[in-house]
């Protein structure tokens, strides 16, 4: 299953880029930066379906809670 | 190449983008009969933010968006917040998609995987974002006609079933429920409209922000105020938060020539749900392509909308999520995104303007 996502989405890439009339480098390193993005985000949830949501904010949440809490004080 | 909105047409899109996929859902539950003064006071605190952003776009003094951002930011402050609010539009269209497959799901589609029906849906809103912003104010002013039409008779009959006595009695359990009804509005649809700003290239005027903004807003609140409310008067304030889609089920008690008629709003739902995570991914794509210096963001959608896909299965997975991601109190993640970076981004602006006025004068 993951290397069927991984061809498919290799597959659809290769394909729009050859589509392009033009290739200047920069444009095609932040395609290939997001398609290879994109693919590791399709491929982790197969390999792992339980995998959690990433929460870059959460600390802050949490922090906010613990005040709110406290009732302001730390 | 600079793509300019008629400030008519950017209206139906601010309007469309907020009624969107917001319609079917039980918005302001929480509220319980005292929903429509929910919604005034969600309206009411959310116009400031609004008459923000528009402010801050006509402080770039009709420039485009990124150059006008140059401007007033400098060049690297307006990447990194490209950069954050790119991801706060792909994950916003990550749940547009999400709320549409499991609606679909749950509806019409019982043994339908919803990947099949967010790969669809990604699949259209690639194809609408690379069509640019012109086109998708066009659609929204075409397709407009449709939901109009389709509310004004929705809400007609509905009328016929309503129970006005479900309102009452006023403020029965205080101003607190109306307050967590007003924060969950503001979290979702209303101060979503912050991605927009990043959506409009260039105005036709320096006021075109708050005539586009403003209006487009109010009109989208009030059509929510009434058929939210509408709903609750046919299907009870006890009822109303407990179904996941309430006006959906109010629709369907609505008989006219045996007629069912719940499908039309599934219209409204598909047109508006479309439009908001097509514009997403517009947004997410023009800031992801500004972030790194490149003027041309349509050859990014692709893998935008790609990623859509699996973020759309892995953000949220089940219909009581989609619930609670609509109906949530005001996660800390929304505040920043909503409130305090747009006020932030507002002071600085006013700061920077006014000291190159002042030095313009000086020199």
């Amino acid at each position: 299953m993951v290397g069927l996502v991984i061809l498919v989405y290799a597959a659809v890439a290769a394909f729009e880029l050859w589509l392009w009339a033009e290739r200047p480098w920069q444009k095609v390193l932040l395609y290939l930066v997001l398609f290879a993005g994109a693919t590791t985000l399709a491929v982790l949830p197969v390999l792992n379906p339980d995998l959690k949501v990433p929460e870059p904010l959460g600390f802050l949440e949490k922090l906010l809670k613990r005040l709110w809490q406290k009732g302001g004080s730390v | 190449m600079r793509e300019h909105v008629p400030d008519d047409q950017g209206m139906i899109l601010v309007l469309l983008f907020v009624v969107g996929n917001a319609l079917v859902f039980g918005l302001g539950g929480v509220a319980g009969p005292d929903i429509w003064l929910a919604f005034l006071t969600a309206t009411v605190m959310a116009l400031p933010m609004i008459l923000l952003m528009a402010r801050v776009r006509s402080l770039m003094q009709g420039a485009a968006l990124y150059s006008g951002l140059e401007q007033v930011f400098g060049k690297w402050p307006s990447r990194g917040l490209a950069l954050v609010y790119a991801l706060y539009a792909w994950r916003l269209s990550c749940f547009v998609v999400s709320d549409v497959s499991n609606f679909v799901q749950a509806i019409a589609l019982p043994n339908t995987p919803k990947v099949v029906v967010a790969s669809i849906l990604a699949l259209l809103m690639l194809w609408a974002a690379k069509e640019g912003v012109e086109v998708l104010a066009r659609f929204a002013v075409v397709m407009s006609k449709v939901v109009f039409a389709v509310l004004l008779v929705t809400f007609i009959l509905l009328l016929s079933v309503a129970n006005p006595a479900e309102f009452l009695p006023v403020m029965y359990d205080g101003a607190k429920p109306v307050f967590l009804g007003a924060f969950q509005l503001l979290d979702v649809p209303f101060l979503e409209v912050v991605v927009l700003f990043w959506v409009f290239d260039c105005f036709s005027s320096k006021r075109s922000p708050f005539k586009v903004f403003v209006p487009g807003f109010l009109s989208a609140a009030l059509i929510l105020l009434v058929m939210t409310s509408t709903s609750l008067a046919v299907v009870g304030a006890d009822w109303y938060s407990v179904f996941y889609f309430p006006i959906w089920t109010a629709v369907k008690r609505i008989n006219v020539l045996t007629m069912r008629l719940e499908a039309i709003v599934g219209v409204t739902f598909a047109i508006g749900s479309f439009l908001k995570m097509a514009v997403c991914l517009l947004a997410a794509s023009r800031c992801v392509t500004y972030a790194f210096g490149f003027s041309d963001y349509r050859f990014v959608v692709t893998p935008l909308a790609l990623a859509v896909i699996p973020g759309s299965q892995w953000l949220i997975t089940t219909l009581m999520e989609v619930e609670k991601s609509a109906i949530k109190t005001y996660p800390t993640s929304a505040t920043i995104y909503q409130v305090v970076l747009p006020v932030v981004f507002w002071v600085v602006a006013e700061i920077r303007v006014a000291k190159a006025r002042h030095q313009g004068k000086g020199g």
